[in-house]
């Protein structure tokens, strides 16, 4: 080794101008150098301090993946409490895109566990392209138990995908008053830009109609957050912390569930409405619009077929024909125009017209349904029979003006004021109104039409059976409602809802036991047009309607008609009589009679309203009781 | 043997910017640990220990002047220990790298790096001429094509590209005619295409997606965006030591090693990355003066070479996380876990406390012997 040192001891050094040239390229060695140091510290100031609050946002993206807790949807219970629409758990196949690396992989492995083709899969996550990162987009919404057994042992080897719980509506005693209650369905996009409900985002169940959209805000409860921190590959590192969700308030109907049934099956041939109210505080029992539709249906998704079965045109079982049917009331329109020429002296009850079967007005001739006549006719014979030349003369008399001023006294074009959206509030005519829509003058026909509840005359069955109630009542006409009390899960009660008087029709006590006694004759005189609703022990008032669609020079039968062309039947009762307790309306489309269709559907609902009322077979205060006498005494 | 004059001369700011270094690297580690689940510190800490010794030892017990005539024998170790690796190599991560010494894996190619400089700077100081042109230096580029293929071949393109470039800067202190300069030049644009279909995919999208990042987030880029969230969301004053979340949920790859700088900025913020890269400034400021003011030729070429080595290594890893350069395994050196950087790196640090120390032997007008 020494020698070795030795050996190369005669180091070379530089030359002074090697020197020289040396420092120099060390000089410039260390001039990049510091450039270099600048350049980075510019770069970490603009990283971390000029866009430092993005990256933080990205990481903390990166860290904090946040879940909702979906609160259970509030229930929907009838009035004595039994459960008309309560929640149960909804499995849901979830999928993150973002963290997907490789997705064709992905759906070549989902498509045979979902049992659908990969384009399926791939047309609900494209929908969603835009919506903002991170969030679960539900590729199979109420997934069976088979299903999510086979992804829950596969999802290891599916990253991205996971199965979500959420809880959707289930109804126990199967589709009650579909068109009061509603139905949810998926947020539309329209209505998440609009941010219309808190908290909502795509994929979210939302009321879309009925009370489920009406009380969608009571209803929905509160979401809450449980925050996840996760790591690169979205697995679960720690809950970082959770807001416990607040279930939605339960809202307690009005409705009578047995009541509703009962009436629902009642309808189930025919399509129409019923409405079927509580005169003496104008809460609604029972309400049905025909034909119905299947709620859970919207929930779980809708193909064309069904989507085209719910939209037509002839059935239309999306509209709740209870509030925006609208319909010429016929001859249950009497009620008004009887208490009008009551009211205003053109007839006493025992004024009488000759009724022909034929009524002439200049050159026309307007005739009565009856083909035979009713020969002489005071008020009580024109209620009970429905005779049209009667009240072709009242019209006559009373002029237009005076049957618009009765009809918007009780109710009619104006909207009951229920608190659903989008209710009709009918239509009556006026000659103003003619001249602007047809520029033409009123003619006087039409006021005898107007008087038997045909021409321009437009009403709907709830604003029927609140007419109805207001009769029942003794005059008071509500705005109804089918509202008990909104109350949390607790039982702590946030609302109760009691019915406001709209009103009081304009028609002395003495005159409207005049029409009642002639209501309750309607129905069980021998020759009465509502008989078929006459019950055994108890005492019904009604007045029949028969609403001619087309106008016909010569009556033909029903049945030789097509289906569209044929009658509406009406039918408006309550019972008992002395001391109502239920008012019902009942209108079905296109069905023939009132007498015949309507009154014995009618006769159903009374009947099974008092089973729920005297269950037991004990004798109660029937007709026996009931004094026919002390509403003629009154008289 | 031992003179006071080395204690003199002895270069304390470099020693502190180096101590400081290891102590940072440590703490880092320690959170980057705790981040992968397997402590990696420790074994870290041994190294340091046992490379600071080594350095210390080579400094005062090693003069450097002997490296001109080991030179060869350091060279043909170099490229057997690459050959033996073709053989016996330890593949990891579909390279084949290692080699396994029953104790330790070492990584010949870290070596190499070191062992390029001290052969380099021999050749040039044998071969002392005031420039260079083509012709003078074909010899010793066939030389070093050796160990550059065989490192290539591994494959680890990043080292093999990295030891052209110390070759390169070795040469710029050697001053290289322009004229070659240029032929050189032209000749590498030329040889681009070549180059590029010699390539291997990977490495192609790597290199592409430099120049258009954010093409593929989720591909070849989503280890320098994931790295860009870690520091830019370390914003002035850093997360906190130990709870950088893109380090601790496995969103940063490889934080022990390549992605070092990026954790140490995240939980350190602005203020920790910018003290880390002033004392590297000072150790390579330090390491460019000791070649600055050595006063003889081996020297200044072996201070050159080492401090170039460790500067290029700097540039390229902080570049590369911060995303500024291609994605590419340089370790960030002290900082990054792995002994064979550590000792490549202590080992050069020691030559250069070695060069500066022995400066006194070179006085002006002193002559020994």
């Amino acid at each position: 080794m020494k020698f070795k040192i030795k050996t190369i001891w005669h180091v070379k050094r530089f030359h002074q101008l090697d020197q020289e040239a040396n420092k120099r390229r060390c000089d410039i060695a260390i001039l990049i150098m510091f450039l270099c140091l600048v350049t980075f510290c510019a770069r970490l100031w603009h990283l971390q301090i000029v866009q430092g609050e993005d990256f933080r946002q990205q990481s903390e993206r990166n860290r904090i993946r946040s879940v909702r807790l979906q609160p259970p949807r509030g229930k929907i219970l009838d009035r004595t409490g039994r459960l008309l629409a309560g929640v149960k758990p909804c499995f849901n196949v979830c999928l993150v895109k973002e963290d997907v690396r490789d997705m064709e992989a992905l759906l070549a492995k989902l498509s045979p566990l979902l049992g659908e083709t990969e384009a399926e899969i791939r047309t609900r996550l494209g929908s969603e392209q835009k919506g903002p990162k991170y969030v679960p987009i539900v590729i199979k919404r109420g997934a069976e138990w088979e299903t999510l057994s086979r992804i829950e042992s596969r999802l290891f080897s599916l990253p991205g995908v996971f199965i979500e719980v959420t809880p959707i509506r289930e109804y126990p005693y199967g589709s009650i008053a579909p068109h009061l209650l509603g139905y949810l369905g998926e947020i539309s996009r329209k209505d998440i830009e609009e941010k219309r409900y808190k908290g909502a985002r795509s994929g979210d169940l939302v009321g879309k109609y009925g009370i489920e959209e009406r009380f969608e805000n009571d209803l929905a409860g509160v979401k809450g957050q449980r925050r996840l921190e996760v790591d690169a590959e979205g697995r679960l590192v720690r809950v970082i912390d959770e807001k416990p969700p607040i279930p939605g308030k339960d809202l307690y109907l009005s409705i009578d569930l047995e009541l509703q049934q009962a009436s629902e099956e009642a309808m189930k041939e025919y399509v129409g409405a019923l409405v079927a109210l509580d005169p003496q505080t104008g809460r609604i029992l029972a309400l049905v619009s025909s034909p119905a539709f299947d709620p859970d249906a919207f929930a779980t998704g809708i193909d064309n077929k069904e989507w085209e079965a719910l939209n037509d045109p002839v059935s239309r079982p999306l509209q709740n024909k209870a509030l925006q049917g609208r319909y010429a009331p016929a001859s249950t329109l009497k009620i008004v125009v009887a208490a009008a020429a009551l009211q205003e002296g053109i007839v006493t009850r025992n004024t009488s017209f000759e009724c022909a079967s034929r009524f002439r007005l200049g050159k026309s001739s307007f005739r009565c349904w009856n083909w035979r006549g009713h020969g002489q006719t005071n008020l009580y014979k024109a209620l009970v029979e429905s005779c049209d030349i009667y009240f072709y003369q009242v019209g006559l008399k009373l002029k237009n003006e005076k049957i618009v001023k009765y009809a918007n006294a009780f109710g009619l074009g104006s909207k009951t004021g229920i608190d659903l959206p989008n209710e009709s509030p009918g239509f009556i005519a006026t000659p103003d109104w003619k001249l602007k829509k047809y520029n033409e003058p009123w003619q006087e026909g039409e006021t005898l039409i107007t008087a038997i509840g045909q021409g321009f005359t437009l009403v709907t069955p709830l604003q029927m059976a609140c007419l109805t109630s207001a009769v029942a009542n003794g005059g008071t006409l509500y705005s109804p409602v089918y509202l008990e009390k909104l109350t949390g899960p607790d039982g702590h009660i946030f609302a109760s809802f009691e019915s406001d008087p709209k009103g009081k029709l304009p028609i002395s006590e003495s005159n409207l036991r005049i029409i009642k006694r002639a209501l309750v004759g309607a129905v069980n005189d021998e020759k009465a047009t509502g008989n078929k609703c006459k019950l055994p022990d108890v005492l019904v008032a009604g007045k029949t309607g028969t609403a001619q669609v087309i106008g016909q020079a010569k009556r033909r039968q029903d049945k030789k008609l097509d289906w569209k062309y044929r009658d509406h039947a009406w039918f408006v009762a309550y019972a008992p009589a002395d001391k109502p307790e239920l008012a019902v309306a009942v209108l079905c489309e296109h069905a023939g009679h009132g007498g015949s269709v309507a009154a014995p559907i009618a006769r159903k609902v009374f009947e099974k309203w008092f089973q729920i009322q005297s269950p037991l077979p004990v004798l109660r205060p029937c007709k026996t009781a009931f004094n026919i006498k002390s509403i003629d005494n009154h008289v | 043997m031992f003179d006071r004059r080395f204690l003199e001369h002895f270069d304390w700011w470099l020693f502190l910017s180096v101590l400081l270094l290891m102590a940072i690297g440590f703490v880092n580690l320690n959170s980057g640990s705790a981040a992968t689940g397997y402590p990696f510190q420790w074994k870290q800490l041994q190294w340091y220990i046992a490379g600071t010794v080594l350095m210390l030892s080579l400094v005062v017990f090693f003069d450097y002047r002997l490296l001109t005539v080991y030179s060869v024998h350091i060279y043909l170790i170099m490229v057997f220990m690459l050959i033996l690796i073709v053989f016996i190599g330890k593949t990891v991560g579909g390279s084949q790298r290692w080699l396994s010494l029953g104790f330790m894996n070492i990584q010949p190619s870290e070596l190499a790096k070191l062992a390029t400089v001290i052969v380099v700077s021999s050749y040039f100081y044998h071969d002392d001429k005031p420039q260079y042109g083509l012709t003078d230096l074909w010899r010793l580029a066939l030389l070093m094509l050796v160990p550059i293929f065989l490192i290539y071949h591994q494959p680890d393109l990043g080292t093999a590209l990295f030891l052209v470039l110390i070759f390169s800067s070795l040469v710029y202190m050697a001053r290289l005619k322009w004229t070659s300069f240029l032929l050189l030049l032209g000749s590498a644009i030329a040889a681009f295409p070549l180059v590029w279909e010699f390539l291997k995919p990977y490495q192609r999208d790597r290199i592409m997606n430099f120049f258009f990042p954010g093409k593929d987030p989720l591909g070849a880029g989503y280890h320098i965006s994931q790295s860009k969230i870690a520091i830019g969301s370390g914003q002035i004053m850093g997360k906190g030591y130990m709870k950088g979340s893109q380090a601790h949920l496995n969103f940063l790859p490889e934080v022990h090693t390549d992605f070092a700088f990026s954790i140490w900025a995240e939980e350190w913020g602005w203020v920790g990355a910018v003290l880390l890269l002033g004392i590297f400034f000072l150790m390579l400021y330090r390491g460019f003066l000791i070649a600055s003011q050595s006063r003889e030729r081996f020297g200044a070429f072996l201070a050159f070479g080492v401090t170039a080595m460790l500067f290029w290594q700097v540039v390229i890893n902080v570049g590369m996380v911060m995303g500024l350069m291609p994605v590419v395994g340089i370790p960030l050196p002290l900082i990054s876990y792995g002994g064979s950087s550590v000792f490549t790196t202590l080992i050069g640090v020691g030559l250069l406390l070695n060069v500066r120390s022995r400066r006194f032997m070179f006085q002006k007008g002193t002559r020994t012997r």
